[in-house]
């Protein structure tokens, strides 16, 4: 029996040292070991988000942003650059599963992703134990890059910067005192209406209500009639297109034909237009312009040409997840190192390449990434609904 | 196998369950009465203009619930079974009314005049209830007739597999974003009378007011067809006992068949009402607000025609005053809805008015 | 023409529009397209068509046997003339309302000017409707040519038997008679699985072990429902509100925010249990006594009541409100950090050996046959002397401690929790794979998990219509096999109730001395 246990052992160091030695004449110095990409095999990046389920138009749009990226940069230092979709659903469980299987595969390199914050937040420690680094397009709660994870980039602003400037428009410029929060009782909204609400306090307005509602329905009339009763001039709201819509349909019935409907960038989008359809009329939402560039102007005739629909359309976030992606490979071929026939790409030197970014010229601005990991470049613009089209707000 | 609780349990020596439950009533009951006075003595935060708002809103939304609340209660006093799926029915309803519409605006036929306004309304109302109906008849024929005899517990999933199978067929179909209703001109949503309350203006909207009737008159009708004709007197007998029905020749394969048809004429109605009066339309408008109308039902009395319409009425009306007087927030109203429902069913199983159509449990 | 054929013809014509206008023939024209690297997707989505169609003439064919070639043809003949005309007249619409640019897909949102394309083959709409009915009639005369020659050529009966004796002949072998004859046969079955089980996650890998944990944990789900739904008979729809209530426990007592009460995993994983099952035994005391389909809509009320709660404004600072609690504990052992997917996979496996055990055991005392009594009839337990409510508390009370646990362990795992994990779906596929595995029975709640739970995870393209199939699947089950895919032995009885008179004395005797 023993003698069997010795010879075991025997042939399992024999074989390590075997592939140890014999196997390449790299050595890889980086702190978190290096991806090794083989002559003829792809360098993996991946796209994740909900390209099924509720939340579907979002996913798809943004994994095509992602396609053109990759199709602008097709390759790092001649190894092809491979994209990976794969679906969350919206959900964190979900999320949690499929980092768990790009964690597993040694050729993935870098994330564009997620797209939620829910499922970021469960995926971080996933990543991070992986060494993987990621740049999400669209997860704005701000607690995410209070985690201070290495790895962790995004290039959305927060939601905290959104309600610092949404709190300060319609104080400033659009002179309102009295507001009213409402939000559909999800991470995203809850958080953005207490933000904007704690901003617009601090600049010495006055919160007169709030009132969350289940999303999902499609009669809002009950609580905005409780809001009505404490006479804002306007209600912000946190949280979607099609709860916005119905609220916004809904108030004038209710008792607030004057007070004016603010949304978020969850607001900004056809679908509300649509929905809403006259009701629609004066309402706000918040927008991330992408300022008129050619490479902006190429991305929406290539968009167009290869998916058939017009480029935001689906959501507004197709650019930032082709900017995530883009900074992504930037760094790639600045790190990889060739050797032999194969590509190596230190993992550490990647991840401190990508937040050491600077002025990278991509669709949504200019690219500078904080020492936390916030690489927003974009400057959040306040959209008005006029004749059925969003149009910047007066005195921007 | 079923039986009203109170008659069959055996006598305990101290029935314990009863105190407790006398208490929680009192403890509750105490509780909401504190809240009211609280709320409108005290605290005052809103005027009598948004006590007629919520009123308002309450009514129209439990009139619905009302229509939707008379389907699960015919069939439940026919065959003792919850049709998970009516709510389902009712959204597919809706959705027939929708496309509907839609045709007839793109033929530019809705707003030619007042006549054919009217009859474009009408035509939808027929369209979404003979689809309900059908949907409703063949759901019956497909899902629950071979389960008959089956035990209870075997129907009721089959239903809740029926609900869920509508319902992502829908998402399938129709696609998961929501549509927004095409109303008539005449009848736009939030148009209607303004009345004067307090010196504020509180709207009632004229597809309000038109749910409100026609939910009515349905109810009405019902109640004459189940008391008055021949058809409700099968329907009667064969709530009462099947197998004598039988007996006395009616073919109660029929009978059933029927039920499920006005049930399904009533959920295509209510989905209408919904349609037009909320005016945004998606795959899930079904199955929280049948869950909503079943406790309505139950509320009022299961079995119990005016019960249905009394319950769908409560419960509209507590889910839209419920949080103001109790001071929570509105997401909160699923909540406070399913609370009711367990509190009815364990101080009062029968409902307000009782259990009327089948006096004794099969 | 026969009536029944043409009824044939009519249901797989309507059949096929329903596929065509819910999007399965796109997905199977892509399915097929990807399985065999093809060009485009149009001969899969044809394929199904015409597999549709051909059954269509076998079922014709089984209706009304008939006795001659030609009488056959005919009965196939006229199932493909009414299904082809259907499709024909269909592909014909669609292609022309496409061909004039009307957006179709902004009704029906499968019709796709790409999924109409295929059905079109690109072509002309008039040429592919002919084309289309050419083919139907083809395969509606195929399916009953090849029900006819079953019938009459014996194929089947013959393939029958020599699958038969091949079995046969291997049982006969002499390795495998010793190895049935030997005295630890049974043993060696057991160690071999334990084996296998042990060590699965060393070489499953991180993505498997982590998608098999979480099918484990809805093993341990259905195991626990398994008990409620199963032995007591008691229908419950909220059965998420224990899962949500171990795994919020579990968060709430290890994890830094919002309480700071960072306990030890060990300590939290039984409270988690033990808080679950008193919250089972708290809804059930005065729910347990009504009707069971009003238990139904009671606990599905109570599982959205948990869930909305969790979510709101009045309970943030208590539970986290949407966010959601982060950095939930692991657990630790002499030091050692075991949280991680791999060593999870071990709880998991863990926990299910002795949930399973637990219940089976259960299952053959008196306490089970008390439950099979309550569901037979509860009147007639209840005659007999059974406690009623005092064991379908304990059900309720068992089953809620299993959902806890697994929740607790859930939320260890994911080191996150939040109200978006708590969905009436979650309940409804726990319910389903119960159902479908075979309600009572403990191996059929574990293949009900892997085919449920498991196989969508492998099949993401099929995911939009997995609800879809769970909702058919539970009607379809309910009406041709109530007892399951791998039903209990009992529930068979019971459910085709021609031999189940042997069962009632025995529920006499065990339910007089409770």
């Amino acid at each position: 029996m023993r003698t069997r246990v010795v010879f075991v052992i025997t042939l399992v160091m024999a074989l390590a040292l075997l592939t140890g030695c014999g196997g390449s004449a790299f050595e890889c110095e980086d702190e978190w070991g290096c991806a090794e990409i083989k002559s003829g095999q792809t360098v993996k990046v991946a796209y994740i988000g909900p390209t099924t389920g509720d939340y579907s138009s979002f996913g798809i749009d943004m994994s095509r942003g992602a396609e053109l990226a990759v199709a602008y940069h097709p390759d790092v230092k001649g190894f092809p650059v491979e994209l990976v979709i794969e679906d969350t659903q919206g959900s964190p469980e979900q999320g949690a599963a499929v980092a768990n299987k790009l964690a597993a595969d040694p050729r993935v390199v870098a994330i564009d992703g997620h797209t939620f914050s829910g499922s970021t937040e469960v995926a971080i420690p996933i990543y991070e134990d992986a060494k993987i680094v990621m740049m999400s397009p669209s997860a704005t709660t701000p607690e995410l890059t209070d985690l201070g994870s290495p790895v962790f980039n995004r290039v959305a602003f927060t939601d905290r910067q959104q309600g610092d400037a949404a709190a300060a428009y319609i104080y400033e410029n659009l002179g309102i005192r009295k507001i009213a929060l409402m939000h559909d009782g999800g991470a995203y909204g809850q958080g953005l209406a207490e933000m904007t609400g704690e901003f617009f306090e601090a600049l010495g307005g006055t919160v007169v209500g709030k009132e969350a509602i289940t999303p999902g329905e499609t009669d809002y009339s009950a609580p905005l009639a409780a809001i009505a009763a404490s006479e804002p001039e306007l209600i912000y709201f946190g949280g979607y297109d099609a709860d916005s819509a119905v609220l916004a349909s809904q108030m004038g019935g209710a008792g607030l034909e004057n007070a004016i409907f603010f949304g978020c960038d969850g607001t900004y989008g056809s679908q509300f237009l649509d929905l809403a359809g006259e009701a629609a009329e004066g309402a706000y939402s918040t927008f991330v312009p992408i300022p008129e560039s050619g490479a902006f102007t190429k991305f929406r005739e290539d968009y167009k040409s290869k998916y058939g629909d017009e480029q935001g359309e689906l959501s507004p976030f197709s650019p930032h997840a082709h900017d995530a992606l883009a900074v992504l490979l930037n760094a790639l071929d600045q790190v990889a190192i060739e050797s032999g026939d194969n590509l190596y790409i230190p993992r550490k030197a990647l991840a401190d390449a990508v937040r050491n970014t600077k002025d990278f010229e991509a669709l949504t601005g200019t690219i500078t990434c904080s020492d936390t990991g916030e690489c927003a470049a974009a400057s959040i613009l306040f959209m008005i609904a006029q004749d059925g089209k969003w149009v910047p707000g007066p005195g921007q | 196998m079923d039986r009203s609780e109170a008659q069959s349990r055996p006598k305990r020596y101290i029935d314990f369950g009863r105190w407790i439950r006398l208490g929680i009533g009192v403890i509750v009951v105490g509780f909401l009465l504190f809240r009211l006075w609280n709320v409108l003595w005290i605290e005052r935060a809103y005027g009598l203009d948004t006590w007629t708002r919520f009123a308002v809103s309450g009514i129209i939304l439990g009139s619905v619930y009302a229509v939707v609340a008379l389907g699960y209660t015919l069939v439940y006093g026919i065959l003792f079974m919850i049709n998970f799926a009516h709510g389902d029915v009712m959204m597919l309803g809706a959705f027939a009314g929708y496309f509907t519409l839609e045709a007839l605006k793109s033929i530019g036929f809705l707003n030619r005049s007042v006549g054919t306004s009217v009859l474009s309304v009408i035509i939808a109302f027929s369209v979404g209830m003979l689809f309900s109906m059908l949907i409703a008849v063949l759901l019956e024929r497909i899902a629950y007739r071979p389960l008959r005899t089956a035990p209870r517990l075997v129907p009721l999933i089959s239903a809740i597999g029926s609900s869920l199978f509508l319902q992502n067929m829908a998402q399938l179909a129709f696609g998961a974003e929501r549509h927004t209703y095409a109303n008539p001109d005449m009848i736009q949503r939030n148009s209607g009378w303004m009345v004067m309350i307090q010196g504020k203006e509180v709207l009632i909207t004229y597809t309000g007011v038109l749910t409100l009737v026609i939910s009515f008159l349905l109810m009405v009708g019902l109640f004459l067809l189940v008391q008055k004709t021949k058809m409700g007197k099968a329907m009667r007998a064969v709530a009462q006992d099947k197998e004598t029905a039988a007996l006395m020749g009616i073919d109660v394969d029929q009978v059933i068949s029927n039920t499920f048809a006005i049930s399904g004429l009533l959920a295509g109605a209510a989905g209408v009402m919904w349609g037009l009066h909320m005016g945004i339309l998606y795959h899930y408008v079904g199955f929280i607000p049948g869950m909503k109308a079943f406790t309505a039902a139950v509320l009022g009395g299961i079995g119990n025609i005016p019960g249905a319409m009394l319950g769908g009425l409560t419960l509209g009306i507590l889910e839209a005053v419920g949080p103001a007087i109790l001071g929570i927030p509105f997401q909160l109203k699923d909540v406070l809805a399913f609370s009711i429902l367990v509190l009815v069913l364990i101080f009062r199983p029968t409902g307000i008015l009782g259990e009327v159509l089948s006096k004794e449990r099969a | 023409m026969k009536r029944t054929s043409l009824e044939s013809g009519l249901l797989i014509g309507c059949l096929s529009l329903f596929f065509i206008v819910l999007g399965v023939t796109s997905l199977t024209g892509s399915l097929v397209q990807d399985w065999f690297k093809l060009s485009s997707p149009i001969l899969g989505g044809w394929l199904l068509l015409f597999l549709m169609t051909f059954w269509g003439g076998t079922l014709a064919f089984k209706k009304s046997p008939s006795k001659s070639w030609s009488e056959t043809l005919r009965t196939g003949l006229s199932v493909g003339l009414v299904a082809g005309i259907m499709l024909a007249l269909t592909i014909w619409g669609l292609g022309t309302l496409n061909a004039q640019a009307v957006p179709i897909r902004e009704w029906l949102v499968q019709l796709t000017p790409a999924a109409i394309a295929m059905l079109t083959m690109g072509r002309a709409p008039v040429v592919a409707a002919l084309l289309m009915f050419v083919v139907m009639l083809l395969a509606g005369i195929g399916g009953a040519a090849w029900a006819y020659a079953a019938l009459h050529y014996q194929w089947r009966s013959v393939l029958n038997t020599r699958w038969l004796s091949a079995r046969e002949s291997v049982i006969n072998m002499s390795l495998v008679q010793k190895y049935q004859q030997h005295q630890y046969s049974k043993q060696i079955a057991y160690g071999v699985g334990a084996l296998v089980l042990l060590t699965a996650p060393l070489y499953l890998g991180r993505y498997w072990n982590y998608t098999l944990g979480t099918v484990g944990l809805y093993v341990i789900l259905g195991l626990g429902l398994n008990v409620v739904v199963g032995m007591a008979g008691l229908l419950d729809l909220g059965y998420v509100a224990f899962f949500a209530i171990g795994s919020y426990t579990m968060a709430l007592l290890t994890a830094p925010q919002p309480h700071d009460i960072v306990m030890s995993f060990w300590l939290a994983l039984p409270i988690g249990v033990l808080l679950a099952a008193c919250a089972g035994v708290l809804l059930g005391i005065p729910v347990l006594r009504m009707r069971g389909d009003y238990l139904a809509i009671v606990t599905l009320g109570f599982g959205e009541i948990i869930r909305i709660l969790s979510k709101s404004d009045v309970l943030t600072d208590f539970s986290g409100g949407p966010r959601g609690v982060r950095a939930v504990g692991g657990p630790m052992l002499f030091g050692l950090n075991l949280n991680n997917e791999f060593y999870f996979m071990y709880f998991i496996i863990l926990g299910i050996i002795i949930v399973a055990y637990a219940t089976h055991q259960l299952q053959r005392s008196r306490v089970g046959r008390a439950w099979m009594a309550i569901r037979e009839d509860e009147d007639v337990a209840e005659a007999m002397g059974i406690n009623t409510l005092k064991y379908k508390l304990l059900a309720f009370a068992m089953g809620s401690g299993f959902a806890g646990f697994s929740g607790a362990l859930f939320a260890s795992r994911n080191k996150f929790t939040g109200p978006e994990d708590f969905t009436l779906l979650v309940s409804i596929n726990v319910l389903s794979l119960v159902i479908i595995g075979g309600m009572g029975s403990i191996p059929g709640v574990i293949v009900g998990a892997l085919v449920l739970k498991g196989l969508p995870e492998m099949l993401r393209q099929l995911d939009d219509y997995r609800m879809l199939a769970f909702g058919g699947l539970l009607v379809i089950m309910m009406i041709l096999r109530p007892e399951g895919l791998i039903p209990s032995s009992r529930r068979k009885m019971e459910l085709h109730d021609d031999e189940s008179e042997a069962l009632v004395p025995d529920v006499l005797v065990e339910g007089g001395e409770v």
